[in-house]
């Protein structure tokens, strides 16, 4: 009996979602956890941090999502949520052109203190309001583009869009190369690579 | 030459990170010394004889011949007259669990033994554990390695089903059945035959040597001088009779059963098995094996100085040669948490390099109840009996009777005819298992334990409460539920002390390595004991030697991360703890056992000065007025839009709070926060019916942490941020810990915050500051984070490099730190040497004013810390530039 299983390894990956109050960033995250609810992943005590692991190519992404308050006094705790993050997940809300405004602070933020090669998802929420927009899409996905972000509008009423905006965020998420695991098998030093741009899947 | 100094080349990073610690322990020894009076005077208590047993022909009939006769008397003596299997293998382990032993040597020691002889060691293709057994040389490969597959806290040999609490266990059993195995395990026959602890111990101490001697095959005892290695077990063992072995040995330990923990689901896993009973007379000091080992360490020391004892060799028992290039491939797959930690930067490796992530702890991220329920899901001895019934039943998928049987309070007698039962299936050896469903079965395994009573005997190992403190329990639903503690009338306690080396075997594998642990650092004897006793009352006789409570609490958890490392290198943990804790595991038992041996005794001590260096902030008062401020405030005030806790719920709360304090386990700790959390999420949402985020969740906590209205939460939380695992960080106890924080941090600065509309830019300093310590602190600890020692390199053209960790208080002047230099490097000429400091591509002379500690805090807290280094030297010595691989502590003066 040789058995060579075949280990898949989970990589736990912060993610941090910021965005004003009220754009439904939690929303969005409940949505994701809750689609094709697995029993067999441990439930989290609460919304506030929520935890899904989905396939990516060879690999198990576990993402640990940290939500954070998105009210204006809230905003100086900020760093103690996005430090460590492999990504971030700056949520607006389509119908509100302030919620706009300041995701774009949150990305100024981000560049200045986040963490280095810190994976941006810019997410337009309530999508499905498309009648009472504010923010249109080709403006908002132009600026994302500026800034080399992942751009998508997501409706979490709907379940539009939620699965993809974490695909996409995983795609960026460098795979542990196979060959780098069999040469570096004595350097395991974090559990956590740094993500960079390089694309996977 | 100054970039050459600095640059970290750390290739050898075990070496150099062991040599780091070596000299941090030795300097500390040195402090300590010049503080304390040590006293060594060891009382030789005699030597306890060996049991006497008769000599059986072979294993097997002598294990047979063993379980028969305990199964016709049922008791213990006539166990006690022989050794069994597990015992010889438990006190032999040096021989054939060798875990850094490459193929190469693992072939060429079995190629010269006969089909059976097996090794135990750790395969660098697979990395995994292996048996590697040598077959018959006709039917194939001479050599064939079998994978162990560890899950948690279980051992098995891969393709079977039948699990084992360690290694031990695992070995013993296959000893005697071939289960998946061509057939089974054979000892040589020296181990086989030995007929007294004596035996086996001399046969101990040849460790992977006693494959190369001629005879380890005859039933004679070894004759060890004709070999190389032999030779110096043999000196050792000479040094063994000058010094008794049982010198240095902590006296058993007896528990009373009120101390044991007996609840169904929550403990007692490891159930003693008939076959391997006798055994368990031995454990908690692990036999002879740990013996000979302390022995080893108190005899090198030097009796008329008081040095602390050296480390012991790491754990790479193999020729020098192989070792320096073997240890960092085969001691990282242990470290791998170790590494992230504190590894990191030591290696220059760049972060951005695709390294293997090790899968997650899961039980870390569930929730309290299925952490508990998992955790007894603890294969033990049982599962063997367990297994052969199955295997005699022929019904591999067995319904779980036992289980389901309401009678959870089975008595002894009617355990006792089911292992019988067991043991006279023992004939039949082959057994083959294919389900796995033992797990549920072992789970709910019924208690032999006597009548019920009220009591939470295992508070204190539960959760990590001060013992000194009598208290009541947190209230645990999901525990009540299913888990009945049993505690047995006093009356019974005198009779069960007696036997209380057999309940030890109750507790779980990690429970009895937190325990050894703790032990160990109790023993002065061993190095490990030695730093830690020395930090503890170093820790609680020099109060001021901190600058703030945060300076402290980094010190100490600094000092945890690192004895941790240290404790899985150093070979003073015998038998190493990877052949009873499966590796996953190995970090978080690590960090349970440091937590008791380091924050329990500091406990009180580290409230008192956090408590103190608040009020002397002023913080303290501060808090108290905010609190009083921020406590009239509704909910909506807050910016609460939920239904907020009423007052029934407040007090709740508060009690778990209060009960959170009890507690020195940071983990535990955190756990009673999340209890907080999930109650005021049930508050929230039975109201609406709706999930609720951060928006919402956040400002309910600061409202609720306003309402409890206990200041000393502040120091609790610091507490926790500072001193918890840095892996847990990340996950849920990570998250709702940063969002405890920082509602603290809201009421802190409420005042300020009605002006200012937001967190003073102090606040957001300290979180940044914070961030980036926690962050830098897994990748770069070194000695030099110390808060209160520096480490000077001292360079001369005689002597060359040398390097001192010296105690320097964050006020010392570079004037005064230069005088210690002079003393502690004896320099003769202390007016042509000067402090410099080397960073980078640079190097610049200190002014005599300067305070060294101030620059290196400044160092560390920019944002990307250049590798740093405090020089001793000629200001115009230029000719010798410090080798870059002996930097970091590589040179050191001894």
């Amino acid at each position: 009996g040789f058995v060579g299983a075949v280990v898949m390894a989970i990589r736990e990956l912060k993610v941090c979602l910021l965005g004003d109050t009220g754009v439904g960033k939690s929303s969005i995250v409940c949505r994701f956890v809750q689609d094709h609810f697995d029993h067999n992943i441990s439930p989290t005590i609460g919304a506030s941090f929520l935890t899904k692991t989905v396939p990516c190519g060879s690999e198990l992404h576990k993402f640990l999502i940290w939500d954070t308050a998105g009210q204006e006094r809230f905003h100086s705790l900020a760093p103690m949520y996005y430090r460590g993050s492999a990504a971030a997940v700056i949520v607006y809300d389509i119908t509100k052109l302030d919620s706009f405004q300041t995701l774009k602070k949150w990305v100024k933020e981000l560049k200045e203190h986040g963490p280095e090669d810190i994976v941006v998802a810019i997410a337009g929420n309530k999508n499905d309001l498309g009648d009472i927009r504010e923010v249109p899409m080709k403006e908002a996905k132009e600026y994302a583009e500026s800034i080399a972000a992942i751009f998508i509008e997501t409706s979490a009423r709907n379940a539009v869009n939620v699965e993809e905006l974490f695909q996409k965020i995983s795609r960026r998420i460098p795979p542990l190369d196979p060959q780098e695991l069999e040469n570096n098998e004595a350097f395991k030093l974090t559990r956590q690579p740094p993500p960079s741009n390089k694309r996977c899947c | 030459m100054a970039s050459t100094l600095v640059k970290p080349c750390l290739l050898d990073r075990t070496g150099s990170f062991f040599k780091l610690i070596d000299a941090f322990a030795s300097e500390i020894g040195e402090l300590k010394q010049e503080m304390v009076q040590k006293d060594l005077a060891h009382e030789r208590d005699p030597q306890i004889t060996g049991m006497q047993c008769s000599l059986e022909e072979d294993i097997n009939s002598l294990y047979l011949q063993d379980t028969m006769g305990s199964a016709r008397d049922s008791g213990y003596d006539s166990l006690k007259r022989k050794i069994s299997i597990l015992d010889r293998l438990t006190q032999t382990h040096p021989v054939w669990l060798l875990l850094h032993l490459s193929d190469e040597e693992a072939a060429r020691i079995l190629q010269q033994q006969p089909p059976g002889i097996f090794l135990v060691r750790k395969s660098t293709k697979l990395q995994k554990k292996v048996i590697s057994l040598r077959l018959d040389s006709e039917f194939g490969p001479p050599i064939k390695d079998f994978p162990v597959k560890e899950s948690q806290y279980t051992f098995s040999v891969e393709g079977s089903g039948i699990s084992f609490a360690d290694l031990f266990r695992l070995i013993a059993f296959y000893c005697i059945s071939r289960d998946v195995l061509p057939f089974t395990l054979k000892l040589p026959e020296a181990i086989a035959s030995a007929k007294t602890q004596t035996d086996l111990e001399e046969v101990a101490q040849l460790e992977v040597g006693f494959w190369d001697i001629p005879v380890c095959n005859s039933k004679r005892t070894p004759t060890p001088s004709s070999h190389p290695s032999a030779s110096n077990s043999v000196c050792r063992l000479q040094r063994q009779q000058q010094v008794s072995p049982s010198d240095s040995l902590p006296p058993l330990r007896t528990r009373t059963p009120s101390e044991l923990e007996c609840g169904q689901t929550n403990g007692a896993l490891c159930f003693v098995n008939p076959l391997f009973l006798e055994v368990h007379r031995q454990e908690g000091s692990s036999g002879g094996s740990v013996k000979r080992s302390k022995t080893r360490e108190s005899s090198t020391q030097n009796k008329t100085r008081i040095p602390p004892p050296r480390p012991p060799p790491p754990k790479t028992q193999i020729k020098p040669t192989v070792k320096q290039m073997s240890m960092p491939e085969t001691i990282s797959w242990v470290r791998q948490r170790e590494d992230e930690e504190t590894m990191g930067s030591m290696l220059n490796t760049s972060p951005k390099k695709s390294i293997p992530v090790p899968p997650p702890r899961p039980w870390k991220q569930m929730s309290v109840p299925e952490v508990e329920s998992r955790r007894n899901a603890v294969l033990a001895d049982h599962t063997i009996q367990q297994a052969l019934e199955r295997s005699r039943s022929k019904c591999p998928q067995m319904e779980p009777i036992l289980a389901s049987s309401p009678s959870t309070n089975t008595l002894p007698g009617s355990q006792e005819q089911q292992r019988e039962e067991g043991r006279q299936r023992l004939s039949d050896m082959s057994i083959s298992t294919s389900s796995s469903d033992s797990l549920e079965i072992d789970q709910s395994y019924p208690l032999p334990v006597g009548p019920a009573g009220a009591g939470d005997s295992s508070l204190e190992e539960e959760y990590g409460v001060e013992s000194d403190q009598d208290i009541s329990p947190p209230p645990i639903k999901s525990k009540k539920k299913h888990s009945s503690t049993f505690v047995l009338p006093r009356g019974l306690k005198g009779q069960f002390r007696k036997v209380s080396g057999v309940f030890n075997n109750f507790l779980t594998p990690e429970k009895r390595m937190v325990r050894r642990i703790a032990d160990l650092s109790k023993d002065k004897g061993t190095y490990f004991g030695c730093l830690v006793q020395d930090y503890i009352s170093f820790s609680q006789e020099n109060k001021d030697c901190h600058i703030s409570g945060l300076d402290m609490l980094q010190t100490i958890r600094q000092f945890i991360t690192q004895v941790k490392s240290y404790l899985v290198q150093s070979s003073e943990l015998d038998p190493p703890i990877e052949s009873f804790i499966p590796e996953e595991e190995v970090d978080s038992v690590l960090e349970k056992a440091m937590h008791k041996c380091i924050l329990k005794p500091l406990k009180s001590h580290i409230e008192a000065s956090l408590k103190s260096f608040q009020v002397s902030s002023g913080s303290w008062k501060q808090l108290r007025d905010n609190l009083c401020l921020v406590k009239q405030k509704k909910p909506q005030d807050l910016g609460v839009d939920a239904a907020a806790p009423d007052s029934v719920v407040i007090e709740k709360i508060r009690h778990k709070f209060l009960n959170m304090r009890k507690m020195y386990s940071p983990e535990k700790k955190v756990v009673l926060l999340l209890r907080v959390c999930k109650l005021i999420y049930t508050v929230m949402e039975d109201s609406s019916g709706r999930m609720y985020g951060a928006d919402d969740f956040l400002p309910m906590l600061t409202y609720v942490l306003a309402q409890c209205d206990m200041p000393e939460l502040d120091t609790e939380i610091e507490y926790m941020m500072e001193l918890l695992d840095p892996s847990l960080l990340h996950g849920e106890g990570g998250y709702y810990l940063t969002s405890a924080y920082g509602a603290m941090s809201l009421i802190k600065n409420f005042q300020e915050e009605q002006a200012a509309r937001i967190l003073s830019s102090e606040t957001r300093n300290t979180l940044h500051q914070w961030h980036r310590r926690r962050t830098t602190q897994r990748i770069t600890p070194s000695v030099d984070d110390f808060q209160n020692y520096l480490r000077v390199a001292f360079q001369d053209v005689n002597s060359g490099c040398t390097a001192k960790t010296l105690m320097v208080k964050p006020y010392s002047t570079t004037e005064e730190v230069c005088q210690l230099c002079a003393e502690k490097f004896k320099v003769q000429d202390p007016e042509n040497y000067t402090l410099f400091l080397f960073t980078g591509e640079t190097s610049q002379q200190l002014a005599p004013d300067t305070y060294p500690q101030k620059i290196k805090a400044e160092i560390h807290s920019r944002p990307h810390t250049q590798p740093f280094h405090f020089v001793y030297k000629r200001p115009s010595n230029l000719n010798i530039c410090l080798p870059s691989d002996e930097e970091n502590g590589n040179c050191l003066s001894n």
